[in-house]
This record gives C-alpha cells, sequence and structure tokens, in this order.
C-alpha cells in the first residue's frame, strides 16, 4: 500500500509536469503570436475590417506654350453598388434587372457582382450623362454614382500623336500623358469603408477620405497655332499626294523645344478606339527611313569640319561613280560636270558626295555619325521613340560608306534628322529636343522646369556658318527653290529615297520625299522637317513634294512669330520702333482665321471679326502700323470655293510681289503686275466681290521713293 | 460538518482561480454577445441560469462525502451508457453531430456529462484493480470500459470529446498505476493504426468513419491558406482566430471594441473561438492571465489528487484535472492555430449550459476530495 502510495504521488507529479509543458507551451505561443506576429496580424485585421473606394485624382490640365488647352479633364460619373445594401434592401433581383435594362448589361452579371462578398462594387465606369440622370432619378438601394474624371481633347486631333491618350481609369497610355504619368496624373486618393464580415459597410463608423492629389499641368513647348499650321499643311498635303504617311516637326533650334509635331494618318484621342492601332503611331519619333540627299547636310558638315573638303574644292560628276563592283548614279543619271563643293550641294550630287565620304574615310565618317546622334534615340520626351539603324562599323565596307554619304543604308527618324540639322543651325551646338516647358501644380507651384539641354557640340561654328550659306543655295539655285520664301532666307536640303521594305530590300515603287531645312538661314528661328511617306502621283521627289509643306509651314510659322522679313518689309519695320505699351500690327491678310487669331493675341491684340468664312481679305489698322495693346484688330473674312461662287478680292497694299502672288493664290485669283516694289494700288478695290481665276491687277513702287506714297498705301486700304 | 470547518478546510485558490475564471468568461461572453444577438445579454443570461444551477449541484456535491459515490459507480456507468444511446436514438442533429437531447426548448449535450460521468466509475473500476495493471492483458478491461463510452461519442460523432474521453483514460490509468511502457506501446499502436488508414485513405481510397471535409479541417491548421479556398473555407476560422488574437497587443483592443469579434470575422465566437475573444479584446495580458489562472486552478486540483486519503478520490481528481487540461490545451491551441480544429469548448468560459454544469460538477467533485478526502484534516 505504501509504495504504491509514493507510486501514485509520482505519477500524480509527472501529470502536473505534463500540465507545466502544455500551459507552458500555449504560454509561449500567445506571446509569440501577440508580440512577434502581432503587427503583421494587426494589419491584416485592419485589411480585414477596411475596403478601399479609390478615387481617382483628376488629371492636370495639358497646355501649350501660350497657356491654351490642349488636353483638359472633364468629370463624368460612374456606377458602383454596395452588395451588403442591395441584399439587405431585399430588392436585389429588381435592382439587377433595372440597371441591366438602364445600362445594357446583363442581369446575371449584374446579380454577380450584387451576391460578392464585398463592400463596393463598380458596376459601370464613366456612363454619359443621360444614363446618370436617369439612374439617380431611379433611387436603387444600394447603387451609387461617383464622379470620376476623364480625359478630354478639346482639339481633337491636333498634335494628338504628342499628347497621346489616357485610359478609363484616367491613367496615360501614350504620349505626353504616358511620359509624365506621374507629373500630370496626381496621386488617387481613396475612401476607406469599413465592413464587417459580411461585406456590409458599417453604419455607425466614419469613412475615411483621403482626397486624391490632383495633377500638375503641364505647360509644353508646342505652340497651337504653329501646330495648327503643320496640321493644315499636312492635310493639304495628304489630300493632294495621297502618300501612306506624312510628317512634319517644326522645332526651335537654338533651344530644342518643338513647337509643333505632327503625323499622318492620325487620330482623334477621344476615340481612339474607333481608329486603327497604326494611326496611334508618333511616326515623328518612331518612322524609320532612308533619308537621302537629306543627310547630305550631315556628310557635308563632317567634311568641312574635318578639312578634307573644303567649299571651294572641286569635283568632277561623268553621271556615275563606281565603288568596288557598284555602279552610283546622281539622279536621272544627269552628269553635272565640273563642279565646286556647293554646287555638289546645290545640285544635290550623288557622284560628288561619293567622293566626299570616300575622302572622309569610314573612321572619320562614324564619328560623326555618332556625333550627330544617329543609330540612338534623342532622348526626346516622348514614349516610343525608335532608334533608326546604322550599318554597324565592324560590318562596314567602303561601298557602305559610299552609300551613307549619299543618305542610304541608314535609317533615321525625323527627329534624329531634325536634330542634326538643327545642330547646324544652332552653330554646331546640338540642343536635345524636348516636348515639355514646365510643370505647375494646382497651386500654380512650379514642380519641374525643363532647362535646354545642350548635347554636344558637334561642329565649329565656322563650318556651321559654311554650311548654312550652302545650304541657302540649295534653296535658291539648287533643288530645293520650292521651299524659296520670299522676305526670309532659307536653308535647307531635298532628299529622295526608295522606301525600306519591312520585308527586306527597297520596294521598287515607294519613295520617301523629304525636305529639312530652316530659317531664317542666318539667325534661324524654326527649323522644320517634312517627310512624306510613299506619296502617289507623278512626282515623288523631296523637291517637289515636301519642300511645298516646308514651305508653307515656315511662311506662315515665321510671320505668326513676328520673325522681321528681310528686304522689303525689314526697312518698313526698322523705321518704326514701337514705343513702349505699343505693338505693331502684324499682316493677316491672307491667312486662315485661327491663324490670324493667334498673331493678333500674340501680340495683346484683339480681334474683331466681320463677314462669314475661312480666309482674311482685308484688316485695319494695316500691317505694320503701331497700336495700343489690347486694341482690336478688325479682321474681314470670305469664303473660298474653287468651284465658283463669289470671292471677296484681299487687300494687298504693302505686300511685295511674290507675297501679293501667294496670296491670290490662296483666293483662287490670278496676277498681273506692273512695276517693281511693293503694292500700291490695285484692281478691283479690296473688298469688292470677284469670281475665282479672275485677274487682279496691281501696281507696284518702291517703296524708297521717298515722295510718301508709303503712307498713302497705307490710307488707302480702309475703303 | 459546519461552514466553518468547510471554509477552513476549503482550498482558497482554487475557488479563487475557478471564480475570476468564470467572472472573465461572463465578461468577453457579454462582448461575443453583443457582437452576435440583438439580444445583448440573451447568452449572458443562459450562461448565469447554467452557473447557477451548476453551483448549487457542485455544492451539493461538495457538502456530500465523495466516498460515497464509489458505491454506485456501476449505476453511474449504465446512466451514461443510456444518455449516449439516448442521443444516438432520440437525439437532435446540429451542425452534422448528433449531440443534443430536446428539454422542452432548451437541450443538454449528454456528451458533456458522460465525461464527469465516466471519470467517476471509471475511478471506481482502476482503484478496485489496483496493483493489477501491469500487463496488456490486465489493462484490456480498463480499455473495453472506456471503450464502450468512447464508441457511442465517436457514433454521434463527435471526436473532440471522443479525444477527451481517450486522454482521461490514460491519464487516470498513468496515476493509478499502469505499467507505462503499455500504455506507451498502446498509444504507439494506436496512433499507428490512424496513420496506416489515413495512409490507405489517401493512396487507396479505403473508408474511414470521417468525411474528407472533416480531415481537412483536423489538418488545416498547419497552413490554413491551403484550404483549396485562399484561407476562405476550412483555413478560415484559424486565420481569423489568430489575426484576432494577434491585433490584441499587449494591452487588447478592450472589451466590445475588438473588431474581429465586432465585426463578426471571427467564427464560434461564443463557443470554440471565445478564446481569440480572450486575446483580441484583453491582449496579452488577458490571454496570458487567463492561463495563469487555469495553471492555478489545476495545480490546486493536483494538490488536492496528492493530499487525498483514498486512490479512488485522486482518481476522480485527476480525472477531472486531466479533462480540463485537455480542453484548454486542444481548445487554446486550435485557436492559436497549433491544434487541430475541433469543438470543444473552453472550460467555465465558452458558451453551453451542459458543459458548465458538468465542469461545475468536476469543481464540485475536486472540492470534495479536497474537504472530505484530506487526511491532514482527520
Amino acid at each position: 500500500m505504501q509504495t504504491t502510495r509514493i507510486l501514485v504521488k509520482k505519477r500524480i507529479a509527472v501529470l502536473c509536469c505534463c500540465c507545466v509543458a502544455g500551459l507552458l507551451l500555449l504560454f509561449v505561443r500567445v506571446g509569440w503570436v501577440q508580440a512577434v506576429r502581432g503587427p503583421e496580424l494587426a494589419r491584416m485585421a485592419e485589411r480585414n475590417r477596411t475596403q478601399d473606394v479609390p478615387v481617382q485624382p483628376k488629371r492636370g490640365i495639358i497646355f501649350d506654350r501660350q497657356g491654351h488647352e490642349l488636353a483638359v479633364s472633364v468629370a463624368t460619373d460612374s456606377v458602383y453598388l454596395m452588395p451588403a445594401d442591395v441584399r439587405e434592401s431585399g430588392r436585389s433581383q429588381e435592382v439587377a434587372a433595372t440597371l441591366a435594362a438602364v445600362l445594357g448589361m446583363s442581369a446575371a452579371d449584374i446579380q454577380a457582382r450584387i451576391d460578392r462578398p464585398s463592400a463596393f462594387e463598380w458596376v459601370q465606369r464613366q456612363v454619359d450623362l443621360s444614363t446618370s440622370t436617369r439612374l439617380r432619378r431611379l433611387h436603387l438601394p444600394g447603387v451609387g454614382l461617383v464622379q470620376e474624371s476623364r480625359r478630354f481633347y478639346p482639339k481633337k486631333t491636333l498634335a494628338a500623336h504628342v499628347l497621346g491618350i489616357a485610359g478609363i481609369d484616367n491613367n496615360g497610355l501614350e504620349g505626353i500623358d504616358l511620359q509624365y504619368e506621374s507629373l500630370v496624373g496626381g496621386t488617387p486618393g481613396r475612401i476607406v469603408v469599413q465592413k464587417d464580415a459580411a461585406g456590409r459597410p458599417i453604419a455607425q463608423t466614419t469613412h475615411r477620405y483621403e482626397p486624391p492629389v490632383q495633377g500638375a499641368n503641364l505647360f509644353l513647348t508646342l505652340d497651337e497655332t504653329i501646330q495648327y499650321i503643320v496640321e493644315r499643311e499636312l492635310d493639304k498635303v495628304c489630300q493632294e499626294a495621297k502618300p501612306e504617311g506624312a510628317i512634319a516637326i517644326v522645332m526651335d533650334p537654338r533651344n530644342g523645344e518643338v513647337l509643333a509635331m505632327a503625323s499622318r494618318p492620325t487620330f482623334d484621342p477621344n476615340r481612339y478606339r474607333d481608329y486603327p492601332a497604326e494611326n496611334r503611331r508618333n511616326r515623328a519619333i518612331w518612322f524609320s527611313y532612308e533619308p537621302g540627299s537629306t543627310f547630305k547636310i550631315v556628310t557635308g558638315a563632317a567634311a568641312l569640319e574635318e578639312g578634307s573638303s573644303s567649299p571651294q574644292s572641286r569635283f568632277y560628276c561623268p553621271g556615275s561613280i563606281t565603288v568596288g563592283k557598284s555602279r552610283i548614279s546622281c539622279a536621272h543619271s544627269r552628269a553635272h560636270g565640273a563642279e565646286s563643293f556647293v554646287q555638289v550641294m546645290q545640285n544635290s550630287c550623288n557622284v560628288g558626295f561619293v567622293s566626299i565620304g570616300l575622302n572622309l574615310g569610314l573612321d572619320r565618317f562614324y564619328k560623326y555619325l555618332d556625333a550627330f546622334g544617329f543609330g540612338k534615340p534623342t532622348g526626346i520626351d516622348l514614349p516610343g521613340e525608335a532608334a533608326g539603324i546604322v550599318v554597324p562599323r565592324a560590318r562596314a565596307t567602303q561601298l557602305d560608306l559610299a552609300t551613307m554619304s549619299i543618305g542610304q543604308a541608314n535609317a533615321v527618324t525625323p527627329i534624329q534628322l531634325l536634330a542634326a540639322v538643327s545642330a547646324v543651325a544652332n552653330g554646331g551646338t546640338m540642343m536635345r529636343p524636348h516636348l515639355l516647358k514646365e510643370a505647375r501644380d494646382q497651386q500654380g507651384k512650379l514642380v519641374k522646369k525643363v532647362v535646354p539641354r545642350a548635347v554636344g557640340r558637334v561642329v565649329s561654328e565656322e563650318t556651321a556658318a559654311e554650311l548654312r550659306t550652302i545650304l541657302q543655295g540649295v534653296v535658291t539655285e539648287g533643288t530645293g527653290t520650292k521651299a524659296f520664301l520670299e522676305g526670309y532666307q532659307v536653308a535647307g536640303k531635298t532628299g529622295t529615297a526608295q522606301k525600306i521594305n519591312p520585308a527586306g530590300g527597297y520596294f521598287s515603287d515607294k519613295y520617301v520625299a523629304s525636305f529639312v531645312g530652316f530659317a531664317p538661314a542666318e539667325d534661324p528661328r524654326l527649323a522644320c522637317v517634312v517627310v512624306i511617306d510613299a506619296p502617289t502621283g507623278y512626282s515623288y521627289y523631296g523637291g517637289a513634294v515636301a519642300a511645298p509643306v516646308f514651305k508653307e509651314i515656315m511662311r506662315d510659322s515665321l510671320r505668326y512669330l513676328g520673325v522681321p522679313m528681310q528686304g522689303v518689309q525689314q526697312q518698313a519695320v526698322a523705321v518704326q520702333a514701337p514705343a513702349e505699351g505699343q505693338v505693331r500690327v502684324p499682316d493677316v491678310v491672307g491667312l486662315d482665321l485661327t491663324v490670324a487669331r493667334a498673331a493678333l493675341q500674340d501680340r495683346a491684340l484683339g480681334v474683331k471679326v466681320e463677314g462669314e468664312g475661312l480666309l482674311v481679305w482685308s484688316q485695319s489698322p494695316c500691317p505694320g502700323s503701331t497700336a495700343q495693346r489690347g486694341d482690336a484688330v478688325t479682321v474681314r473674312l470670305t469664303t473660298v470655293s474653287r468651284q465658283g461662287e463669289t470671292v471677296r478680292v484681299p487687300d494687298l497694299a504693302g505686300k511685295s510681289l511674290r507675297e501679293a502672288a501667294e496670296t491670290l493664290e490662296r483666293f483662287g485669283l490670278r496676277l498681273q503686275a506692273q512695276g517693281y516694289g511693293i503694292v500700291r494700288s490695285q484692281r478691283p478695290a479690296p473688298g469688292s466681290s470677284t469670281r475665282p481665276g479672275a485677274t487682279v491687277q496691281l501696281t507696284l513702287t518702291s517703296p524708297w521713293g521717298g515722295n510718301g506714297e508709303k503712307k498713302d498705301a497705307g490710307t488707302e486700304k480702309d475703303d | 460538518m459546519d461552514a466553518k470547518r468547510v471554509l477552513r478546510a476549503i482550498d482558497k485558490p482554487f475557488v479563487a482561480a475557478l471564480l475570476m475564471i468564470l467572472a472573465l468568461g461572463l465578461l468577453v461572453l457579454a462582448s461575443a454577445n453583443r457582437a452576435m444577438a440583438s439580444d445583448s445579454l440573451f447568452y449572458v443570461k443562459r450562461q448565469l441560469v447554467a452557473i447557477a444551477i451548476g453551483a448549487v449541484c457542485a455544492v451539493a456535491l461538495m457538502r456530500s462525502d465523495y466516498s460515497r459515490l464509489s458505491r454506485y459507480s456501476r449505476y453511474v456507468y449504465v446512466a451514461t451508457l443510456v444518455l449516449l444511446l439516448a442521443v444516438l436514438l432520440f437525439g437532435r442533429e446540429v451542425r452534422g453531430t448528433q449531440g443534443w437531447i430536446g428539454l422542452g426548448s432548451r437541450g443538454v449535450q449528454p456528451a458533456e456529462l458522460a465525461k464527469v460521468m465516466v471519470v467517476v466509475a471509471f475511478a471506481e473500476f482502476l482503484s478496485s484493480r489496483q496493483g493489477q495493471l501491469n500487463t496488456l492483458r490486465e489493462l484490456l478491461p480498463c480499455f473495453l470500459y472506456v471503450g464502450v463510452p468512447f464508441a457511442l461519442i465517436m457514433l454521434q460523432p463527435d471526436l473532440g470529446t471522443a479525444m477527451v474521453m481517450v486522454a482521461v483514460m490514460f491519464g487516470m490509468m498513468f496515476v493509478a498505476g499502469a505499467s507505462p511502457r503499455v500504455l506507451l506501446g498502446v498509444m504507439a499502436a494506436g496512433a499507428g493504426i490512424i496513420a496506416l488508414a489515413l495512409f490507405l485513405h489517401y493512396s487507396f481510397g479505403t473508408w474511414l468513419p470521417l468525411q474528407d471535409y472533416q480531415l481537412m479541417r483536423l489538418s488545416v491548421f498547419l497552413d490554413p491558406y491551403n484550404d483549396g479556398q485562399g484561407g476562405r473555407g476550412a483555413g478560415w476560422n484559424t486565420i481569423q482566430s489568430l489575426v484576432a488574437i494577434g491585433s490584441g497587443g499587449f494591452w487588447g483592443k478592450g472589451v466590445f471594441h475588438g473588431t474581429q469579434v465586432q465585426l463578426n470575422f471571427l467564427p464560434e465566437l461564443h463557443t470554440d473561438f471565445i478564446y481569440a475573444v480572450v486575446g483580441e479584446e484583453l491582449g496579452f495580458l488577458g490571454a496570458a492571465g487567463l492561463l495563469v489562472l487555469y495553471w492555478i486552478l489545476l495545480s490546486r486540483a493536483l494538490q488536492v489528487a496528492f493530499l487525498s486519503k483514498d486512490l479512488y478520490g485522486t482518481l476522480c481528481v485527476v480525472g477531472v484535472a486531466t479533462i480540463w487540461l485537455f480542453h484548454v490545451v486542444e481548445n487554446v491551441g486550435m485557436s492559436l492555430g497549433v491544434m487541430p480544429v475541433t469543438g470543444i469548448p473552453l472550460p467555465f468560459v465558452s458558451y453551453g449550459g451542459s458543459a458548465m454544469l458538468a465542469n461545475l460538477l468536476g469543481a464540485g467533485l475536486v472540492l470534495s476530495v479536497n474537504i472530505k478526502g484530506n487526511r491532514s484534516l482527520f
């Protein structure tokens, strides 16, 4: 008995140890769960009982450099439902059926959302106004509307490729809207809804609201007016030449600010789904093509800089040259005979340039290819830029050198070529092209400022100056005469090359016509590249197809910017320097109303429109006179239709013969001139109606006559 | 026996710990109650009624001489079997378990009472076999004795309570002097048979007394997110319980302020998972404090067993203490994700009249042994 009792007590002690072990294990486990895993589990508890309802921020506005809105945000309603509330109301089938009918969805789909164990479900995003009004009136239990904002591009296709698109979730998908998403997109806010395990929001608890931070406003380097001019000219050339694509970029070569960038085919970013995806491609930075003769500017720059050729170097062109086993011919196999470097450039002589390239040698040629930025993206602030294609240095042969010298074998993008030529325009310093000027938050505080950045010096000032003179010759005497602009010295180069077949080789019947240049040649303000991809029609040459587009863009843009003209009008301008608070009235006769309005507003002048139509046929006060800031300039409009009707005769007083001719051409009128100088009088008188095709007789006199005739010309205009 | 002597003899730490556990239990039950029912004291009221009935029974038991119980052990055993048979024949099925016998609008769970009743009967069975528990042959009758009620409970099926039976049987047999080697051998054999059955089931699809979903519920605590529904299926309870306890921190979120509790993320929060309510609302302080109280309760009970004048009293107390220990370890362990999820309540805390009654009867038994069986008093 005694031993048994001792045994029992021992066993009780062992059982006691089991107790200690079991409880100790639980004790340690509780401590571990609460102390070590505590923070993590507390977060889970928080996540358990809250549901975030995101509140989209409003995207910032995208302005052009003048402060015109290019992309805005508009508020639209989105439909959501609180599943638990709907279920609690006991009318979930009715709610599903009604919603389905109003929103055009399937009732089963909506029912599925109602049955979900969540506190918040979207039903349909961004519904139109009539739908949201109807829903508001229905007062369905647990169904609500929340305001979301949607990107709206008020100018539709204008600069569509640059601005890009924003998707349903208000996020940037392409273009500037994607590139600067972090700036312009803002930070989403949220509503934190407390819910229980059944997903029912808790009524008593306050919902935490974290307001979204609205996106910053972007100010682009684009100028809406110049963009408009570019778009207009591309539309025109597309109508006339029916190309597969067309591209134009205008840039300020001094700082790399892109003033306009357009590409065809285009699309309306508000309805981007209605267009083929192909249209959304920004060809200005993506399209890779053989630049052809436009590239000879680079070859020439390299040769002059390295001293392997000088402007006086002599060349002889027999019509073709043999490199290795291949023959390279000039256009139309024409022999240019003996020519200087300048003439080689003017004639765009292939044989001459092959010699220039071969003299330069592969090493030096590649040095400049690299310096001018070929084969790598320019770094412009847009997504999707192509790098172009450069024959790898290691594989390059003498034949490659020869063909590269005339702009073949390598592929470039329009922006690359423009950046390279702009370097020549800018005295040899290459600027990185960019589109963003600055970003300001909603309070107007500066968030980001883009300082123009030099990529580097590619050629010396002297070489750049020499080239500018030579390129001016191309326009006045050579292949680029169609880009000649009265009043401005234009430097530029045409180019025509066979189009690369993506499947390999070239298309036998497709060409890429291009023109690249800048003006005024001695003090370049604008550089522009025009690329027409596979134009149809009798002429596919850059000089015939692209140069006129270039000219139109340059003329209107330079006039819009108020770049003083050389020659005739410059004299007049020099005489009358405007006093403080006064501005010079720009010449807007012959311009579209849009461009005219922009040009006037740019100088703080008001606009008074008389008549209907598109073209300005007269203005008062007259061009070149001075006016007070804020004064209104009256512009009188006329409709223009080539098929007949009547057209008003424009006021041509003060214009040069060439300008008068261009203006009349726009009105569909012919010209007969007498004398020399500027227009002094005209018949029929300005404003009279006449049939298109009628002739206007002009009398021109020298502005330096010294007999006060100029003043008369001014007063004469007002009738 | 006058009240003064009783008061002097009674184990005060045991009673104090018991009362504090009951008070803490009512407090968290009130919180759980508020999250569950529109009548914010519905469960609390019913629990109070159960405590009152249990207390009366316990005091009666305490004041009676436990040794007289031994004479009725056969009847107690038979009554247990009758109750368990009755529930199988006439019982109501609640959540897949036929464990309730209706008594008017309320009901009792015979299995809860059976635990204490089997202890009372088995103690006599064992003490009469004292010194003859050394071979498997000698132990076999003991296994059969407990095996019958065990089988009846398994038929309900109530795996949790059945496991309590097994634990109690081993605990009492161990203290009664059974050969540890044989006991370990039987345990190992049982584990081996279960492992083999599971292996055969998963490999060849042989029959098991459990459905697959029940097996899943038992094993999911090891990885609650791997329940085939990403933590929203069988693992949900374990996850939400862990989240509740873990988010309680040191001080807790305060009674009535546990988000897991009040927003109904915790399942079965008034019964199986009431420890998670303690953990979330009273923090480490409350959760660990409750464990300390259980330690006092159990250690004092074992002290009583230690000092009991006869083996019958010792075995009764050991049996009751084993029930409590198993319940606490299993219930708290399940809330902490270290034990499989089986629905057995936390003694004196979980809502449930039958369990409360049984546990208070157990406490009465312990105190009876404490008062009547203490050799130092005589």
